[in-house]
């Protein structure tokens, strides 16, 4: 019964914490964070159980289940430990603003939906918590109103597509099976025929597809992601969306499981290689349009869609390797994309925006932020003794070995496209010149730098250690019927290939140990102040030019014409012609009553006529 | 015991032969620049007397992210050094193979690029840009050679590429791999950012790009992670197509070979604009490792 607890308090939380703001905004802030810690404390104890448990007997004549194995646990942690960090960087992120009673309402109630989710036993409770989650969402997008209606607006249209898609996949299990028990139906789908799977993988995909932000569904992500509120941009980006991931994991290895999922089609058409290439498309082009923003929350935003490319890819690709790469790579991109929303968070908290050309040399101001932004990147681009490094490679080296190498060559690609925007996030930001106006900014309060602290650290033990996650990971591939892997707690150990992060890691303490000492020991350095700087005898005016403005300017320019979103668009197209349509249709209602007289009279005459000419009744 | 001893020799041995080598070049190559040009050029030990002066001047510091940067840059490359193997010198190269290389070499530019981002110099700040944008253009190139590489010889490792080749014949001279070493000579000069690829670091334009605030020992730390540079990239090469070597000696051999021959071809080429060098590397380069990769999938399917 231990499960149906959690999601009472987590519940229930929420609600309590709604009604104890209402009397007083430190109890709620207290209550929320204990809440928050509380889930995760809950959850970590429930490491390595599995079971079933009925918490709802006969609802429309079915049971609703809840169900915990190594794959819920994996994604309740990550969940309930971002969701408590989003929250913690919430108390001061929220201060000042209004509503924050029902913002806080939101957001617990948004983590506790996604623990359900991933509790789910069957489909219809899963089907009850993904439309909590979608709504609750919605609303926390649009907190800020303004333009974040908008994309909000956006978010839920598309969402509810996605729900639709679910809601007939659903159903048309259930008149197959007649049960929607996911083991269940797990046990009874290997007599269904190929046509029937794909049509369920099909349009389950196009659900999870949606969420998932996958190339061509992608389009609700940029704006929902840089209008949020910062904190929630976090959860939205860090795990909202891998909801996406765990739904692509549960049709495709847990319902349908492996082998038919890869039986379906042959060569290039199949549903696996189409998925796989959906994958590197959804890398590749996002990545690219990612370099030409200039807001930091829009640029993280296409670097997240980019990022969920390499964990489709990984998914979707069907090897133990690629899956351990790509379900450690969902784990370490909500580590690290949370990370830098909050840091763009904390910087547009101090200097009121977001915007990559006007800002500059914040490092110096708030060095907390920057060290773990600059964590972040290395990261994001998979630097080695980071965590993003260890499932990177994972994926590349099974693309290199198992052949297709085009797809291991887009998410290379991919990822000197993500050092070009991190690169120009870091400098834009914190390098460069400081602005006279930004010369007073303070350091970012503490409840801003524990949640970027606490995720920094664990990107670098993850990238240090990476058998902890691995282990784990391992296990959810085990359960999906896969060879266990080799793991050591410094890496894993093949006959193709093996990775030794500790090898690594020591080379570099050393010989960094080694450079610092020479460094040490030659002649001192004179600190000088920014606006001492070379400039070949001319005179450089300070706050005259802002060196960052179109910092790739030469490649811009070449790029660029190829980088229309051309979906956005056509999705505007069908909603502007769908308006239009409907306005046309609106005529009819003149709101005369002459004109109603004359509907009906017109029509009448339409039945007499067709009665008189072809005796229908 | 022994080989434990062996290791050891080695990991400190790598990188001493490779800045020796690293530093050579430098002096080499401006003493072929000079006689190309009709001038008699400087000895070729001055990249050593230039650092030793450096080591001894005062340079300026802009906080501390310009110092650590420059150390992450040096120790970046010193550790790509030894998962390279150097003749029979390999000591950490069964740590992850050619993928930890091609990520490991990212360290340099992005020490570098920090360091110089503090620095709040116009110039630096294009440097950066420019060889940013650059990297990007010969990366499309030298991943679709290294991918086509590793497919041919089924592995990431580099030792196996080196031992595999050693047992038939140099990839430089099968049949489709050539396509993929011609493709990495013609990227080679942008690698290592000589002309006419000097777009990052042109001199007389941006007053040494990323270098521009750099005097006394950042100068110098700067000059041997070049040196290391050179060594890395030519290294690379002669790994993955000249068959590596037996020995240390053959090896040095056959960079200064490829490292000549690579000097002559572009000393005489004025210097590209940015785009026109990202045409350049988009084009020829990358078809021809393309058409490669092509024909290596073709057979084996």
């Amino acid at each position: 019964m231990s499960l149906e607890i959690l999601l009472i308090i987590a519940f229930g939380g929420a609600l309590f914490t709604y009604l104890v703001g209402k009397v007083s905004y430190k109890g709620r802030d207290f209550l929320a964070v204990a809440i928050s810690l509380a889930l995760v404390a809950f959850v970590a104890c429930l490491y390595g159980k599995a079971g079933e448990e009925t918490f709802y007997y006969g609802f429309l004549g079915l049971n609703l289940v809840l169900r915990l194995n190594m794959l819920s646990w994996f994604f309740a942690i990550a969940i309930s430990s971002l969701g408590a960090l989003c929250t913690i960087f919430s108390l001061s992120y929220m201060k000042a603003r209004e509503r924050t009673d029902f913002y806080f309402l939101m957001m617990l109630l948004v983590n506790a939906a996604m623990l359900g989710i991933v509790l789910a036993g069957d489909l219809i409770s899963f089907y009850i918590f993904w439309e909590i989650m979608s709504w609750s969402a919605f609303l926390l997008i649009s907190y800020n109103r303004g333009p974040a209606l908008a994309a909000g607006m956006k978010y839920i249209i598309m969402s509810i597509i996605g729900s639709v898609c679910f809601l007939v996949g659903m159903l048309s299990l259930y008149v197959s099976f007649d049960t929607l028990n996911i083991s269940q139906i797990a046990s009874v789908i290997g007599s269904a025929s190929s046509g029937y799977i794909l049509f369920i993988l099909t349009v389950f995909g196009i659900a999870f597809g949606i969420k998932n932000a996958v190339l061509p569904f992608h389009t609700w992500l940029p704006d929902a992601h840089s209008e949020a509120p910062a904190p929630f941009s976090a959860v939205l980006s860090g795990i909202l969306i891998k909801m996406g991931t765990y739904g692509f994991l549960l049709v495709l290895y847990v319902i349908v499981g492996l082998k038919l999922f890869l039986g379906l089609g042959s060569g290039i058409f199949s549903f696996h290689s189409v998925l796989c290439l959906l994958g590197a498309v959804t890398i590749i082009i996002p990545t690219f349009i990612a370099v030409l923003q200039t807001d930091a929350k829009r640029l993280l935003a296409w670097s997240t869609i980019g990022q969920a490319g390499y964990i489709i890819l990984g998914i979707a690709f069907g090897t133990n390797l690629a899956l351990a790469g790509g379900i450690f790579h969902f784990f370490n991109h909500a580590l690290f994309k949370a990370l830098l929303f909050f840091a763009v968070g904390a910087v547009e908290f101090r200097t009121q925006t977001r915007d990559l050309d006007s800002l500059g040399g914040l490092a110096k101001k708030m060095p907390v932020v920057f060290i773990a932004t600059l964590v972040g990147i290395c990261a994001l681009i998979g630097v080695p003794l980071t965590s993003g490094f260890v499932s990177k490679w994972l994926i590349y080296k099974t693309l290199i070995l198992e052949g297709s190498p085009f797809l291991a060559f887009f998410a290379l690609a991919g990822t000197w496209g993500t050092i070009l925007y991190s690169y120009k996030l870091i400098h834009n930001v914190f390098l460069g010149q400081l602005p006279e106006k930004y010369k007073t900014v303070e350091k970012a309060p503490f409840s801003m730098q524990l949640p970027v602290v606490v995720l920094s650290v664990a990107i670098l033990l993850f990238g240090i250690l990476p058998g902890i996650p691995l282990k784990v990971i391992d296990l959810v591939g085990v359960s999906f019927g896969f060879e266990i892997l080799n793991v050591t707690l410094r890496g894993i150990v093949s006959e193709t290939g093996t990775l030794n992060t500790i090898n690594i890691f020591s080379a570099v303490l050393v010989a960094a140990a080694l450079v610092w000492l020479v460094f040490r020991s030659t002649t001192k350095s004179v600190p000088v102040t920014q606006e001492d700087s070379y400039a070949a005898g001319a005179h450089t005016p300070v706050d005259k030019y802002h060196y960052t403005v179109e910092f790739y300017n030469p490649l811009q320019k070449m790029i660029e014409p190829f980088l229309r979103d051309v979906i956005d668009e056509f999705y505007y197209w069908i909603a502007s012609s769908v308006r239009s349509l409907a306005s046309g249709v609106r005529r009819i209602y003149s709101g005369d009553v002459g004109n109603y007289v004359m509907y009906i009279i017109l029509f009448l005459s339409l039945l007499i006529f067709v009665q008189m000419k072809w005796k229908v009744w | 015991m022994e080989s434990m001893v062996a290791k050891i020799t080695q990991i400190i041995l790598s990188p001493v032969l490779a800045l020796i080598v690293g530093v050579f070049f430098l002096g080499l190559a401006r003493k072929i620049m000079a006689r190309i040009h009709w001038r008699y050029g400087p000895p070729l030990i001055q990249p050593v007397i230039d650092m030793i002066k450096l080591f001894y001047q005062k340079g300026v510091s802009h906080g501390r992210i310009f110092d650590l940067g420059i150390i992450l840059s040096l120790a970046g490359s010193i550790v790509v050094v030894l998962f390279l193997p150097f003749g029979r010198i390999a000591p950490l190269s069964n740590s992850g193979g050619l993928l930890v290389i091609l990520y490991m070499m990212l360290l340099a530019p992005l020490g570098m690029a920090l360091s110089g981002g503090q620095g709040a110099n116009p110039n630096i700040s294009i440097g950066i840009s420019r060889k940013l944008i650059l990297s990007l253009g010969y990366e499309a190139p030298l991943l679709l050679i290294l991918l086509a590489v590793m497919t041919h010889y089924k592995t990431i490792s580099i030792v196996e590429v080196v031992s595999a080749q050693q047992s038939t014949s140099w990839s430089i001279i099968s049949f489709p791999l050539f396509l993929s070493g011609l493709s990495y000579f013609l990227i080679l000069p942008a690698i290592l950012g000589i002309r006419p690829f000097d777009v990052s670091s042109a001199p007389q334009e941006i007053s040494s790009g990323p270098m521009a605030e750099y005097g006394g020992k950042y100068l110098a730390l700067a000059t041997i992670e070049h040196a290391f540079v050179l060594f890395i990239s030519i290294a690379l090469f002669v790994n993955l197509f000249l068959g590596g070597a037996a020995n240390p000696f053959i090896f040095f051999v056959k960079m200064l070979v490829v490292f000549v021959l690579g000097l002559c071809v572009n000393a005489v080429f004025p210097r590209f604009r940015i785009e026109q060098a990202i045409k350049y590397l988009w084009k020829w380069p990358t078809l021809l490792a393309f058409v490669s990769l092509i024909i290596i999938m073709a057979i084996r399917s």
